[in-house]
């Protein structure tokens, strides 16, 4: 899916070992996915909302047969009010998490990208600006002045994490819905 | 299709066969070593089940034959005779004789004579010299000889359900093919659309018919199962079976097993009384159990009737009150048959005393939710002193269910007609709010109603708001549901049809939410919940105000 574009960075470190991202906007930033725990991306088929689910949970599509939950992380993530549509034309992350697929449903065009490993830096700094818990953060890429928040994805996609199984989180996700 | 009738000879043909080749190995062996105790107990058992099979259809000349050969082999297994002497050229002549007439039921033919042989085979009963006539053309029976191969195979359910699943995809896709091939409108993909949907037709009703069994397979296990239960208690018990040619999927029957017995179990322990108990009451001292399988439309009705105590309405009423399962206020106005539902809550039992055989804390709540698991319907009904009978309604096959859509917020949903009552539309001003519940009086019966819409986004602590007539505009479209003899009604946009649907269970990790079912495809492509009548009406009963 991804071409490898060499960057500066690679030549300067021979031994580095790539890996390719894809790169998506969430708000304002960038974040990248490890291209292997991504199954594909696809227009953002017809979604049914289900009730008694949190509202980032945008309900379930039909994906080749399999019947797929999918979330908007920008609604997770709190970079959106809750329960604003989506746009006529959104594009759907399918990933492979431990042992289902999900989608991720992202509002412009994810794009792969290269980058040597050692650049991710392990420790963020200023996470606490945005509101992604550090702990579904595997590292920062900063490319060619582009900064990427690389997500550790299969601790977003716990069950607990998707369902929010925390009583607080419960009443907003039982608001009244009046959006299909 | 075949006739019942056929196909138990078809079996029974391909499973004689297959006899008649392990014979032919066997007595092969034996013959090279006499002493061979593991193919000489083989040929027994072989010679026992084609007797057995062959007087069950019918053919006595056979079974007559294997009793024959079976008593030998009995005489030598108890080491009265030996494999040897004038003893061998006639079990092989039997083994042969036994091919033959196999064969000849199979061709419709007339079965060979076996007369000669079976003097013999009194004469070798008896001790005597067998008289062996001059060897009958060797060499045009080896000529004529035929390898045969059995017409039945066996194959594991793993295969069979793979290839459900793969129905139920094909079927979903050949819905959604139909549906574009009427929107294009072109008459020749019209055609190939309408044949391809004859043919997955066929296919879907040919693989669930490949997994029927009957339902005997399984109640044939009981007489045995009660017998012992019978004695443990030290009751007296006449168990009558009915039905058991009535046919099943296997899962189906697989996972109702377990209920079955609990409910078998319950009935000798806690419905039936003891002999002195029934004298006392001038009924017969031995208990009746009966087990009864029939079909009623699609369904499969498989009944535990047992003409003992019966179940003391006052009592479990008296209980779910104790347990605060209901307020005693609103226990008055139940009615029996809501009464005897309190009977499946979890951990609900009666026993008063915990016996070996029943009431070991697994209550009917386990009955009931391996019931709901299959989609079907748990009910009871008893007459007090006079008996107890337990019904389950159980689907014929499990991948197909009929199914009523509705809509709701613009959105397709389905609701298993398996529990679907009745529908009904009504005017705001033939429903009644009581207790902040709305009511509707159906056919003199009181059936609370909820707005599914807000039943299905109701905070998750915390019970509804009391309802508002006022809020009521116009006709209501009502589905009536009935769960556990409790009837409730669902408030829904709109009525959509009735159709045939191929549920897919719910993909992790929304498969938390327990008020669906699964989902189905329709035939637009569009996703559709199924709503999961029990789940629903619990949280209703958690919920109200």
């Amino acid at each position: 899916m991804a071409e490898i574009e060499p960057t500066s960075e690679k030549k300067a470190i021979k031994q580095d070992k790539l890996i390719q991202l894809i790169v998506f906007r969430l708000g304002d930033e960038e974040y990248g996915i490890r291209i292997e725990q991504v199954k594909e991306v696809t227009v953002t088929p017809e979604i049914a909302k289900m009730p008694k689910t949190p509202s980032f949970v945008k309900g379930i599509a039909n994906l080749r047969g399999d019947i797929i939950a999918v979330i908007d992380l920008e609604e997770r993530f709190k970079l959106r009010p809750a329960n604003e549509p989506l746009p006529a034309m959104s594009y759907t992350l399918a990933i492979e998490a431990k042992d289902y697929t999900i989608g991720i449903v992202v509002r412009e065009v994810p794009q792969p990208l290269s980058v040597p490993m050692s650049i991710i830096e392990k420790t963020p700094e200023f996470i606490q600006d945005i509101n992604v818990h550090d702990k579904y953060i595997e590292g920062i890429a900063k490319v060619d002045g582009r900064i990427i928040i690389v997500l550790d994805m299969p601790k977003l996609l716990s069950p607990a994490e998707i369902m929010q199984l925390n009583p607080k989180i419960e009443s907003s996700a039982a608001a009244p819905r009046t959006r299909a | 299709m075949k006739s019942r009738e056929e196909e138990y000879r078809e079996i029974f043909m391909a499973e004689a066969l297959e006899y008649y080749d392990a014979m032919s190995r066997h007595i092969s062996e034996l013959e090279k070593d006499p002493t061979d105790e593991k193919a000489l107990h083989e040929l027994f058992r072989l010679m026992h089940n084609l007797k057995a099979n062959a007087r069950a259809m019918g053919f006595n000349d056979i079974g007559e034959v294997a009793h024959q050969m079976e008593t030998i082999f009995g005489l030598i297994r108890s080491k009265e005779r030996t494999f040897s002497g004038s003893l061998v050229p006639v079990l092989f002549a039997g083994v042969d004789t036994l091919g033959n007439m196999i064969r000849a039921v199979d061709q419709d033919e007339e079965v060979p004579n076996a007369d000669v042989l079976l003097r013999n085979l009194d004469l070798l009963v008896l001790g005597e010299e067998p008289i062996l006539e001059a060897e009958e053309k060797p060499a045009d029976e080896d000529a004529s000889r035929k390898l045969e191969l059995s017409d039945l195979v066996y194959i594991q359910i793993k295969k069979l359900d793979h290839l459900l699943n793969l129905v139920g995809e094909l079927i979903i896709d050949r819905d959604r093919i139909l549906t574009l091939s009427q929107e294009i409108g072109n008459p020749a993909l019209q055609t190939a659309a309408s044949h391809l949907f004859r043919i997955a037709d066929d296919l879907q009703y040919s693989v669930m018919d490949a997994r029927l069994v009957n339902v005997g397979s399984l109640f044939n296990k009981f007489p045995r199962v009660v017998r012992d239960v019978a004695v443990a208690e030290n009751k007296e018990v006449e168990l009558t079976i009915n039905g058991q040619d009535i046919q099943i999927d296997r899962n189906i029957l697989q996972i109702i097993t377990d209920a079955l017995l609990h409910l078998v179990r319950n009935a000798i322990g806690h419905g039936l009384e003891t002999a002195t108990e029934r004298r006392r009451q001038g009924k017969p001292e031995q208990g009746n159990l009966i087990l009864s399988a029939q079909t009623e439309r699609d369904d499969v009705l498989i009944q535990v009737i047992d003409d003992g105590r019966g179940i003391d309405v006052e009592q479990v009423r008296r209980k779910a009150v104790e347990r605060g399962l209901v307020s005693a206020e609103a226990s008055k106005s139940l009615d029996a048959n809501a009464v005897r539902g309190f009977l499946f809550e979890p951990g609900f039992s009666m026993a008063k005393e915990v016996t070996d055989i029943s009431g070991r804390g697994v209550g009917l709540d386990v009955v009931k939710l391996a019931i709901d698991s299959l989609g079907g319907q748990l009910r009871v009904d008893s007459v007090l002193g006079q008996g107890t009978t337990f019904t389950l309604v159980l689907p014929t096959s499990i991948a197909v269910k009929g199914a009523l859509l509705f809509e709701l917020e613009e959105r397709s949903y389905a609701i298993p007609l398996m529990h679907t009552d009745s529908v009904v539309s009504l005017q705001p001003k033939q429903l009644h709010v009581v207790g902040g519940v709305l009511m509707a009086r159906l056919l003199s019966e009181n059936i609370p109603v909820v707005d599914l819409r807000t039943l299905l986004h109701s905070a998750s602590d915390g019970v509804l708001l009391p309802a508002v007539k006022a809020e009521l505009q116009g006709r209501q479209d009502i589905i009536i549901v009935n769960y556990n003899n409790r009837k409730l009604g669902f408030i829904v946009d709109r009525f959509l049809r009735q159709q045939d649907i191929v549920i897919k269970p719910m993909s992790k990790p929304l498969d938390m939410i327990d008020l669906f079912g699964g989902v189905t495809l329709l035939g637009s492509g569009q996703v559709c919940l199924v709503i999961d009548v029990p789940a629903l009406t619990r949280l209703f009963l958690a919920k109200r105000p």
